[in-house]
C-alpha cells in the first residue's frame, strides 16, 4: 500500500515560533513549507493547486498577527480560491471573539498559542489527516477535536506515529 | 570535570529552574522533542532565539517608555510579542510578568509601565543567566563525551 505523504504550510512571521512548530511537526515524520507573512502563504498555496505542481497541501497551520497580510486576510483569499484545505489558526490572541474571526475568515479550527496545547493539539491534527476518509465531515471533525479535553501526554514521536500509521496501513 | 559530574551540575540546576517556577511544562515539552533525537541542540537554539528577542523587545520598550509622549499601542505590541516568545520557550516567569505588565499600558500609565518593565528585565536577567548556565555545561558535555 502507498504511503501517504502528509504536506503541510506554516505561516508565522516569528522566527522562535516556526522552530518550535518545525521541531512538533518533524517529530511526527511532517516535513513543512514555511511562509513569514500571509500573502507568501496565499502564493504558495496558489502555486501548489495552480501550477500543476504537488496539488493542495493537507493542513495549514497559519498565526494571526503578520507583517503585509494577517492570517484573517490570507485564509480568506485562500478560501476564495476555492481551497478546501483544513486550516487551524495558531494564535495568542484566544478570546471567543477572536476564534469566532477566524472561523468567520474560513478557518476550521483554532487554538491558543501561549500555552503547551497547540502541540498536543497539533498533534492531535496530524493524527486525524493520517486516518482514512479524514476529509469526511472535515470541519466537524477538527472542531470535535478542538473541543476535547486535553489531557496531559507527551508529543507524538516519529516511532509512535509510524506505529499508529501502520495500523491503518498508511505505513 | 567529568562527564557525569557535569550531568549532575546540569540536572540540578534544570530541576532548580523548574522548582522555582522560572520555566514551565512548555519548557518540559521542548526537552521531550530534543530527547526524542529528531531535533539535536533544538532547546538551545529556541534558548539563544528567546534571549536575542528579548533583548531586543526590552531595549524597543524601554525606548517607547523615554519618549515624552508614550505610544501605549507599540508598547502593547511589543509586550504582545515577548509574551509569545517567552510561551515559546517557556519561560513563564517572564511571562506572567509581561501579563502583569498589560494593566499599566491599558491604563496608559507611564509609571507603571516603567515598574512593570523593571520586573520583565529582572525575570528576564534571571532566566537569560540560567540558559546560559545551561549551554555552557550541554557544550561541556559534549566536548568530553566519547566521539
Amino acid at each position: 500500500m502507498d504511503r501517504r505523504r502528509i504536506t503541510v504550510l506554516l505561516v508565522e512571521d516569528e522566527e522562535i515560533h516556526r522552530v518550535v512548530a518545525r521541531a512538533v511537526l518533524r517529530a511526527a515524520g511532517v516535513e513543512a513549507d514555511e511562509a513569514e507573512n500571509g500573502a507568501e502563504a496565499v502564493r504558495r498555496v496558489r502555486e501548489r493547486v495552480g501550477g500543476g505542481g504537488a496539488g493542495a497541501y493537507d493542513l495549514i497551520l497559519t498565526d494571526k498577527q503578520m507583517p503585509v497580510m494577517d492570517g484573517h486576510e490570507a485564509t480568506r483569499q485562500i478560501r476564495a480560491m476555492g481551497v478546501t484545505t483544513p486550516i487551524v489558526a495558531v494564535s495568542s490572541d484566544s478570546l471567543p471573539s477572536d476564534v469566532q474571526a477566524f472561523i468567520a475568515a474560513g478557518a476550521d479550527d483554532f487554538t491558543p498559542k501561549v500555552t503547551i496545547h497547540p502541540i498536543h493539539r497539533i498533534n492531535r491534527v496530524l493524527l486525524l489527516m493520517c486516518v482514512p476518509n479524514a476529509h469526511d465531515s472535515r470541519s466537524d471533525r477538527l472542531l470535535m477535536h478542538a473541543h476535547a479535553p486535553i489531557p496531559c501526554m507527551q508529543p507524538l514521536t516519529k516511532e509512535k506515529l509510524g506505529h499508529i500509521l501502520s495500523k491503518f496501513g498508511l505505513a | 570535570m567529568a562527564v557525569a559530574a557535569l550531568k549532575v551540575q546540569l540536572n540540578a540546576l534544570l530541576s532548580n529552574m523548574f522548582a522555582t517556577g522560572m520555566v514551565d511544562e512548555q519548557f518540559q515539552q521542548l526537552q521531550s522533542l530534543e530527547e526524542g533525537g529528531t531535533a539535536s541542540g533544538f532547546v538551545a537554539e529556541v534558548a539563544t532565539l528567546f534571549i536575542e528577542d528579548a533583548d531586543r523587545i526590552i531595549a524597543d520598550i524601554a525606548a517607547l517608555l523615554d519618549q515624552p509622549v508614550v505610544d501605549f499601542d507599540k508598547v502593547d505590541a511589543h509586550v504582545h510579542q515577548l509574551k509569545g516568545s517567552s510561551s515559546s520557550v517557556g519561560a513563564q516567569k517572564v511571562k506572567l510578568a509581561c501579563m502583569h505588565f498589560r494593566q499599566f499600558y491599558e491604563a496608559k500609565s507611564k509609571e507603571g509601565c516603567l515598574m512593570a518593565l523593571a520586573l520583565v528585565r529582572s525575570e528576564f536577567c534571571d532566566v537569560r543567566n540560567k540558559f546560559q548556565t545551561m549551554m555552557q555545561l550541554e557544550q561541556q558535555i559534549e566536548a568530553c563525551s566519547p566521539k
